[in-house]
């Protein structure tokens, strides 16, 4: 059956699941078109820059397609691609081995233009997730932004759960510390102590 | 100890992307990559049904399967004429056969074709399910 654009445009996620899942590429297409941003910028969150963070969502969204029959309507439709797309960035990380899980975490970098936001109580997540080192912006990130369990990101990262897990509590005591209501904006070595 | 709100708020801020300027470029190129596949299979598929066809072709009549089958469609031609000349109740559909004795060819042929014509559409079908 052809649905109009309108039609679409009004229609459930779990309808256009089920359109795609008949092979409807237009249906999925407004899929993209409605959670597309949120993937690309959980990528982006996750340290990808945006040229690659596209490149990797549209790889996503293509898995996705793929396997679009094993969407079960369990969760939002934009958690399971996100799941997809996060996986996609640790392989695509772990390839480029730009990262050693089992390091010890570097000292914060000292801030970069935002001097000018001293004055703002509370900064939004993409500033304050700056303040993480990569291995802990990406533990952090699977398990918020990719909704993945500790395990499961322990399984995505092949590294021992403990260490994610000491990533993650270290990442969140950092992100607290600059996100906080009511604080100044953290300098590094409040973040360092926090 | 991270409290529960400030994970909840974290969940939340993950949650609340902000909705890209680009958004229906970016799905102009997700559903072009789609189409591109989609297009690539199917090329693939026909090309090697032409390709599987044409082999099979050249092997039924490297075979010499036409010759074959045009003996056996003579010999039973034949073979039904002397039947029912046997019959002398069936005079009148002897004459029948014998005029359109030239038909028989051309009806087991037409009837291969639909029988093939058959199985390509099932094959078709079974390629789309697939």
């Amino acid at each position: 059956m052809a649905h109009s654009a309108a039609e679409r445009a009004s229609t459930h996620d779990l309808d256009l699941v089920a359109q795609a899942a008949t092979g409807d590429r237009k249906a999925f297409g407004e899929l993209v078109r409605r959670h597309g941003s949120a993937v690309r910028g959980l990528m982006r969150r996750m340290g990808a820059d945006p040229a690659l963070a596209d490149d990797l969502a549209q790889d996503a969204f293509l898995a996705a397609f793929e396997q679009i029959t094993e969407f079960r309507g369990e969760g939002a439709f934009q958690g399971w691609v996100k799941r997809i797309a996060a996986r996609l960035y640790v392989r695509r990380w772990r390839r480029d081995a730009r990262m050693d899980l089992m390091a010890d975490p570097p000292e914060p970098e000292a801030d970069s233009g935002l001097g000018d936001m001293g004055a703002i109580n509370r900064i939004d997540l993409d500033e304050a997730l700056r303040a993480l080192s990569d291995v802990e912006r990406v533990c952090v990130s699977l398990c918020y932004g990719g909704g993945l369990s500790h395990a499961e990101a322990a399984q995505a990262l092949n590294t021992p759960l403990g260490t994610v897990k000491s990533h993650v509590k270290r990442g969140l005591d950092k992100l607290r510390a600059r996100m906080a209501p009511g604080q100044t904006l953290a300098t590094p070595e409040s973040v360092a102590h926090g | 100890m991270v409290d529960r709100s400030f994970e909840m708020e974290l969940d939340r801020q993950f949650s609340d992307a902000p909705i890209l300027p680009d958004s229906d470029l970016f799905a102009g190129r997700v559903t072009d990559r789609l189409e591109r596949g989609w297009t690539f299979r199917r090329l693939l598929i026909g090309g090697l049904g032409v390709a599987g066809g044409l082999i099979g072709g050249g092997q039924l009549l490297g075979s010499g399967l036409l010759s074959r089958l045009g003996s056996f469609t003579a010999q039973s031609d034949t073979l039904v004429k002397m039947g029912v000349a046997q019959l002398p109740a069936a005079r009148g559909l002897t004459d029948l056969l014998s005029a359109s004795s030239n038909l028989d060819s051309q009806v087991l042929w037409m009837s291969a074709a639909l029988a093939a014509l058959a199985v390509g559409l099932f094959v078709t079908r079974a390629i789309r399910e697939i």
